[in-house]
């Protein structure tokens, strides 16, 4: 309700709290002169900021309940957030780490090709008289370039 | 007096007040692509020069292979997290 953004909690009891008393001086004081003079005013006017009082306390009761439930989902949503957080970075130190040993598993059997199998005689014999065909390294570079294909 | 009958019969207009959520931020290192296969750039090439390359090959595979796992696992914690908000 925007007329709760406009009233203070202080002016809608104010409101219901005038409909209450103008109520009871137009419905049970009316032998007081004053009041009895303007009775029907008095009655009319009382009974509408009554029902205006009564509805503001109704739609006011309803937004302190739906305020507390919005804090409630706040609150939820920054820990959520907080624990995505939390997430993030366990991830990032998971994948780094794999990364890091994979690369590392890479370069360690590279070394060992460099270092302990271009040694082996059994391997020196096969590549001073096996050279790789060109027709093999074309085939193996198609097949490093599979995903050109499919980008657009 | 009309101005005050249109204020009081529109009092019971709503206003609405959300809760933003942010969509949560992606792992860096997720984020980064994955390398291009490397090529063999010569026309001859000895099997062992050959067997380099496809062993660094292989590493990118897994590298990109460690980021699919990353992704999947990062949903699947993103969902848990923010199904427990709907609740």
């Amino acid at each position: 309700m925007w007329i709760l953004s406009i009233l203070s909690d202080a002016a809608i009891h104010t409101i219901f709290g005038l409909g209450i008393l103008g109520t009871i001086a137009g419905f049970v004081l009316g032998f007081i002169p004053f009041i009895k003079a303007y009775r029907l005013a008095i009655q009319v006017v009382a009974l509408l900021t009554l029902v205006f009082g009564v509805y503001l306390e109704g739609g006011l009761a309803d937004y302190k309940e739906w305020e507390l439930k919005v804090k409630e989902m706040e609150a939820k949503v920054a820990q959520a957030e907080a624990q995505s957080a939390n997430k993030n970075t366990e991830i990032q130190e998971k994948v780094v780490e794999k990364t890091k040993v994979i690369r590392e598993k890479g370069r360690d059997i590279i070394k060992y090709i460099d270092k302990e199998v271009i040694k082996k005689e059994e391997v020196i014999k096969y590549v001073e008289n096996c050279p790789v065909p060109k027709d093999i390294i074309d085939v193996h570079n198609q097949a490093a370039e599979l995903n050109k294909g499919a980008t657009k | 007096m009309r101005y005050l009958l249109i204020a009081l019969l529109l009092a019971g207009c709503s206003t609405t007040v959300p809760v933003t959520q942010k969509f949560p931020n992606a792992t860096p290192e997720l984020m980064k692509k994955c390398e291009d296969l490397r090529k063999i750039e010569v026309d001859k090439v000895a099997i062992t020069e050959m067997m380099k390359v496809v062993v660094h090959n292989y590493s990118l595979y897994w590298e990109c292979s460690a980021k699919v796992d990353g992704w999947q696992e990062w949903y699947n914690a993103q969902k848990k997290i923010y199904d427990e908000i709907a609740k």
